[in-house]
């Protein structure tokens, strides 16, 4: 635990280094109050503009989702940058061969971030959310949020072997918070080809107001991750 | 000749690195979203869609492609080479360029944008202005986290003004801002001659500022002053 918090330190003072660490603390808050105040009053206007009653009050859960998903994927995003400029420079495979090893390195560059945007979540949600959350929907969204960050990571750090090939897989992997969107915008049941999203199943359960739905998002995000930690223990490029 | 070299040198280096492939399964993606969008949504869809992706990849990409050739060492081999740094700026523009103009011509066409030829050379604009922007910060950066927070205030300099001005939130006399000529013309609107005279101005400042920042690079190719 010491090797794995040492590593942790070290990788933050790398990202201190490069002004990071303050944008990445300060962009969740940022884009809280942006929501927190902008977008009920971007509402009002719109409204009056187009002569409705609502625009985007029905899509506040959808902003709640979103936000929820910020904190963890700037944190997870910063690390994965870190993790492919130290396979680059082949730091990863010195630390590897310390006391750290390869799971106490994926501890301190993972699992680490992760934990600490959970928190950081389930402290800025209550403090930024747009509808009225219960507590178990708190919880939900920041652990999800996070679910969701992690598997960003993992698939930009296992199935990249270089900067570039991880800033092209960044572009990808993001593109999969997008299932997020179909339960509020498409009925007709071919919504279901995003079911393999964690997203998707996030959003249905915000959406229809449904518990039962917590099940697969954290269930799909549960398996990508364990793909993924698989396809990375026998990944040819990490040794 | 030379140009020509480094020109498929680098499309190989995309194609090498999943660029194409990369952006082959965009397209299809950026397709299936403009067709769930409603018809009259498409055009300004479209035009957001290419302005801010296949238009601005130079600006998301240059940072990992400097870090990852400075990390092969292909800098030294450049500034020993008989290789101008204006050729190698062409090369990295033109290549990127190319990916960006097929894939908006694509969106264009799912999306029945009107006059094509202009929507490719609003995209072909575009395309040069953020890779010119991107190799600028590219060259003065260490690290990929450095990068992407370098590119913020670009990013807010140039898509903010331009997503206004697609909604028409902003008011006229700013059309001529180059970013918003450049969304004009990929939005199929009518522009001015000012208007592309300052986005020509502004290109060849940037092709200057870029040839130096790379010469400068290569003259420290190594760690140490060549």
């Amino acid at each position: 635990m010491k090797a794995i918090c040492k590593s942790f330190w070290q990788m933050l003072s790398f990202v201190k280094r490069d002004m990071m660490l303050f944008a990445a603390c300060a962009a969740p808050v940022l884009a809280g109050i942006i929501i927190r105040l902008g977008v009920p009053l971007l509402e009002d206007k719109l409204a009056k503009w187009l002569e409705l009653p609502r625009i985007l009050t029905p899509f506040y859960g959808l902003f709640d989702l979103f936000y929820a998903m910020i904190a963890p994927t700037m944190f997870c995003f910063v690390t994965a940058m870190v993790m492919l400029e130290e396979h680059d420079d082949r730091i990863d495979e010195y630390l590897i061969v310390t006391g750290l090893g390869k799971s106490g390195y994926l501890a301190s560059r993972v699992f680490l971030p992760a934990a600490i945007a959970f928190v950081v979540t389930l402290v800025l949600l209550p403090l930024f959310h747009l509808t009225e959350l219960t507590v178990l929907e708190t919880l939900f969204l920041s652990l999800t949020g996070t679910l969701q960050g992690s598997i960003i990571e993992l698939l930009i750090v296992t199935l990249s072997s270089n900067k570039l090939e991880g800033m092209a897989i960044t572009k990808m992997a993001t593109m999969m918070i997008l299932g997020a969107f179909l339960p509020y915008f498409m009925s007709h049941p071919i919504q279901y080809v995003a079911s393999i999203l964690p997203s998707f199943w996030a959003a249905k359960a915000i959406y229809e107001q449904n518990v039962l739905f917590m099940l697969p998002a954290v269930g799909t995000a549960g398996v990508w991750i364990g793909c993924l930690l698989m396809i990375h223990a026998t990944h040819p490029h990490q040794k | 000749m030379r140009l020509r070299h480094l020109f498929l040198w680098d499309m190989r280096f995309q194609a090498k690195y999943g660029f194409y492939l990369l952006y082959g399964l965009l397209t299809v993606l950026y397709i299936v979203i403009l067709f769930a969008l409603p018809q009259a949504w498409r055009g300004s869809a479209a035009a957001l869609l290419i302005f801010s992706d296949p238009a601005a990849m130079g600006l998301f990409f240059m940072g990992a492609i400097v870090l990852l050739e400075k990390s092969q060492r292909v800098p030294c081999a450049f500034a020993a080479a008989p290789l101008h740094a204006m050729e190698y700026v062409i090369s990295k523009t033109a290549s990127l360029c190319l990916i960006s103009l097929i894939v908006a011509a694509i969106l264009a066409l799912a999306a029945g944008l009107p006059h094509l030829p202009q929507v490719l050379l609003g995209t072909a604009l575009s395309g040069i202005l953020f890779t010119l922007l991107g190799m600028i910060l590219a060259t003065k950066i260490t690290s990929l986290n450095q990068f992407i927070l370098f590119t913020v205030p670009v990013e807010i300099a140039c898509f903010v003004p331009a997503v206004l001005h697609l909604f028409q939130l902003l008011p006229t006399e700013l059309r001529n801002y180059p970013a918003n000529v450049c969304m004009d013309m990929i939005a199929g609107r009518s522009f001015t001659a000012a208007g592309i005279l300052l986005l020509g101005a502004v290109i060849i400042l940037l092709f200057y500022l870029a040839e130096k920042c790379v010469s400068k690079m290569w003259e420290s190719a190594g760690g140490v002053k060549l």
